[in-house]
């Protein structure tokens, strides 16, 4: 009789193990996400290409932001620093992609300053990125 | 002897009710947490070298826009031909142009001071007519 009372109860172990596989999925996956600076505002460009999974890895993002500030991952840079790493990759790779996040509030002459440093590089194609699709949240 | 044992080995179990609490409370602060990204597009400019200024002259299919900074002058911040146009009779226009021919060259002269969402709202409605021809001057 007491055996078949003690049976039903269920074991801790697997429990934890998901418990414990989620935390670190959600811990891993809210770092990346970070990786984009959150304060940049988009346009609306519904009529543009998506950007999708299989863009080219050799893309190169650059944010401007309102202010006119320009970083890439989240990393703030100097003109003089883009400059050397948008022509240490040229080196490297030659032509690529650029693609440029500005914010809709951002003056023209601060995007001009960027994309003028790509084209000093040689790199004579832009892109600007715009919301296709707007998140439903 | 033996039962005691039994009832030692019983003691030991964990109580579940903590821990699904715990699990419901992570739960709900992910979803709370989590946003959804929007879903990007891109919109493709060639820059003109700065040398090449004059080059554009040869060519015949040519239109230009001059982006500019709608609050200092009023209208919604683009102009065709010294006139300052709507971007909906701009989109008409483009789509009109288009349905001659897609080679158009789309010459886009911005301000410094005008705002990058005019920029991009009009390589938008280029990209909606399906011009691919497009270069971005900076005045």
């Amino acid at each position: 009789m007491k055996r078949k009372l003690e049976d039903p109860t269920l074991d801790m172990t697997p429990m934890i193990d998901v418990v414990f596989q989620l935390i670190i999925f959600f811990v891993v996956t809210v770092t990346m996400s970070k990786e984009l600076n959150r304060d940049i505002k988009l346009e609306q460009g519904p009529h543009g290409p998506e950007i999708g999974s299989e863009q080219d890895s050799r893309t190169f993002e650059i944010e401007v932001d309102k202010r006119g500030w320009i970083s890439t991952r989240n990393v703030q840079l100097t003109k003089g620093r883009l400059e050397e790493i948008l022509q240490s990759r040229y080196n490297k790779y030659g032509s690529f992609p650029v693609l440029i996040r500005g914010d809709f509030r951002t003056e023209h002459r601060d995007i001009r300053a960027v994309m003028d440093i790509c084209t000093k590089v040689g790199l004579w194609k832009v892109s600007f990125v715009a919301i296709k699709v707007k998140a439903t949240s | 002897m033996k039962k005691r044992e039994r009832k030692a080995v019983e003691s030991v179990q964990l109580e579940m009710t903590p821990m699904i609490d715990v699990v419901f409370q992570l739960l709900i602060f992910f979803l709370v947490t989590l946003k959804q990204d929007d879903i990007w597009s891109h919109l493709d400019v060639a820059r003109p070298a700065a040398d090449s200024a004059a080059k554009p002259e040869e060519k015949v299919d040519l239109l230009e826009i001059i982006v500019y900074n709608e609050h200092k002058l009023g209208g919604e911040g683009f102009s065709l031909r010294g006139n300052q146009v709507r971007l909906s009779d701009l989109t008409s226009h483009l789509k009109r142009v288009a349905s001659f021919s897609k080679n158009v060259s789309v010459i886009i002269k911005c301000t410094g001071d005008s705002r990058h969402a005019n920029l991009v709202k009009l390589l938008d409605v280029c990209a909606e007519a399906g011009l691919k021809n497009l270069s971005v001057f900076s005045l």
